[in-house]
């Protein structure tokens, strides 16, 4: 089966930082997959080069077994394949432009007809209980929830058959973290998504992933089923990592799914 | 429009932005109408010297029994074009080159960084009067000058605006996005880069006046016959035991223009602030 992702010893290094040490990374289409691990051990660098914001100095990744070029021909062609919720949805909207102005514009990458980008994304709205008139809004006038369910419809109008979610939950409160992640797993189901979800939250990939990945300083140290890493982890990273997770959390988060 | 309708309201709830609203309107009032409504303003009358101010001559006359309101409206009308002229120079030269810089990196960064530093490590009278010294008095060469004195300052954020917005989040999700990169600069970094550069300017406009008052209170700016005010107020200190007059109306003429444009820009600094924005109610 073609992999969704496919990264084989991928390295970056920046100044004195190795960011990526040999990554090598499957992911299976339509999984939902985790990648775990303290602040700073390269989670977000690896969501970055998955999606062609940073080059790699050696190694190679393809997406659906498309190999992939560098720079901005790169990030073109990934375009249509992956989208990225991004760490803060608020600064990832661009400051002086309305949301409406900002969902246009993914119609014009498509060249898609604008009467046609706004029935999807009045539906989008809906199905993500953002009331409609939060088009003609900036992105300073609506919440931190609000901005990430802006974030989130932007990625899904582009049809990607990837979706990254970096620290999805972040900043929000546990009960609409649970609607969030409910959220993320039915639209993977109607729509055949890839979704890779970021985290320091153990918890939240817990939950939701069906494989998971646990980095350290660049590495991966753990891969495989998220039952196998979580209940049974092989690595000394791994332990550590689940022994310093208070466990009231895991109850606390899991009420709030269905 | 939309963008700009919303500032302009802020200011107008802003009571320092609504007086310097009030007082730049004035004074571009008094520039634009004062000539149309008096005499000529070289015109010398030496009977009438040292009048004080009457239906005839509002503001009086000086030394050589010139009207001083014309003058002082001449005056004004030079101060106004000299630095909105100035600032738009630098602002437009400063933002090529500081842009140019922040996007080559290297050593065309460094490069044009020293030569801003080189600059700004001058006072900029000192340098200005150096310069006017060298290439001689006259219009141009003090428009010359002055522009780049005011070029670095333009340049520098320029840069620095570049910088930080090439690493923003937003930037990199309209490149996610797959946005074209010639949409991208003009809907997404022209906006953020110039707003800056705009308020930058309008808080630079009452120094550029105040610098052209203060070459041409020694000398080396607006040359006689032509008014300006800092002349105004020298010919006036000169003869200041015999009337007062001249002295007072390019005087406050000066203060009014410089606390006007002051309050304005700072207004406006505070109402381009996307996050600061409806702060008055």
């Amino acid at each position: 089966m073609t992999a969704a992702i496919s990264i084989r010893d991928a390295k970056l290094r920046f100044g004195h930082t190795q960011a990526l040490d040999s990554v090598t990374l499957d992911v299976a289409p339509r999984d939902c997959f985790g990648l775990v691990g303290e602040s700073g051990s390269g989670k977000t660098t690896l969501m970055r080069v998955i999606l062609g914001l940073e080059r790699l100095q050696s190694g190679s990744i393809r997406l659906f077994d498309a190999p992939l070029k560098s720079g901005s021909a790169g990030i073109a062609q990934r375009t249509r394949l992956v989208q990225a919720i991004f760490q803060d949805p608020a600064a990832s909207l661009s400051p002086r432009r309305r949301i409406g102005q900002l969902l246009d514009e993914v119609g014009e990458v498509l060249g898609e007809a604008r009467d046609s980008i706004r029935a999807r994304q009045a539906a989008l709205f809906q199905r993500l209980g953002l009331p409609p008139g939060t088009v003609d809004k900036y992105p300073y006038q609506i919440s931190g929830g609000q901005a990430r369910r802006v974030a989130v419809a932007r990625a899904l109008l582009m049809n990607p058959r990837i979706l990254i979610a970096d620290e999805p939950t972040a900043g929000l409160d546990v009960s609409v973290q649970g609607d969030l992640l409910n959220l993320l797993q039915e639209l993977r189901a109607d729509r055949d998504l890839t979704l890779v979800v970021v985290s320091h939250n153990l918890a939240v990939v817990r939950l939701i992933a069906d494989a998971a990945a646990v980095m350290h300083r660049g590495r991966i140290v753990e891969q495989g089923p998220a039952a196998q890493v979580f209940d049974g982890p092989a690595a000394d990273y791994t332990k550590r990592l689940l022994a310093s997770w208070p466990r009231l959390r895991w109850h606390a988060l899991g009420s709030n799914l269905e | 429009m939309d963008v700009y309708l919303p500032i302009l309201r802020d200011i107008w709830r802003s009571p320092t932005g609504r007086i310097g609203l009030v007082l730049v309107i004035l004074i571009l009032l008094f520039a634009i109408l004062g000539p149309v409504f008096s005499v000529a303003p070289n015109k010398i009358a030496v009977q009438d010297r040292f009048q004080g101010p009457s239906l005839q001559h509002l503001l009086g006359t000086d030394n050589l029994g010139r009207d001083l309101f014309s003058r002082t409206a001449q005056g004004t009308r030079a101060a106004l074009a000299i630095s909105l002229i100035v600032v738009a120079l630098s602002l437009l030269i400063g933002a090529i080159i500081g842009v140019a810089a922040g996007m080559a990196g290297g050593w065309i960064d460094r490069g044009v960084i020293v030569l801003f530093d080189i600059i700004s490590a001058y006072p900029a009278v000192i340098l200005a009067m150096g310069l006017i010294a060298l290439y001689g008095v006259g219009f141009t060469n003090l428009l010359l000058v002055v522009t780049l004195l005011f070029i670095p300052q333009f340049g520098r954020m320029a840069r620095a605006q570049t910088l930080s917005l090439r690493h923003q989040p937003f930037i990199d999700a309209e490149r996610v996005l797959g946005l074209p990169m010639a949409k991208l600069v003009w809907r997404h970094f022209l906006p953020n880069v110039l707003g800056p550069l705009i308020v930058l300017a309008s808080m630079n406009v009452p120094v550029v006046i105040t610098i052209e008052a203060g070459l041409s209170f020694i000398g080396l700016g607006v040359q006689p016959p032509q008014a300006s005010l800092g002349s105004l107020i020298r010919d006036g200190y000169v003869f200041l035991n015999q009337s007062w007059w001249p002295t007072i109306g390019s005087a406050i003429t000066l203060a009014l223009a410089t606390l006007g444009s002051t309050l304005f820009g700072e207004a406006l600094r505070d109402a381009a602030d996307p996050k600061l924005r409806g702060r008055h109610k």
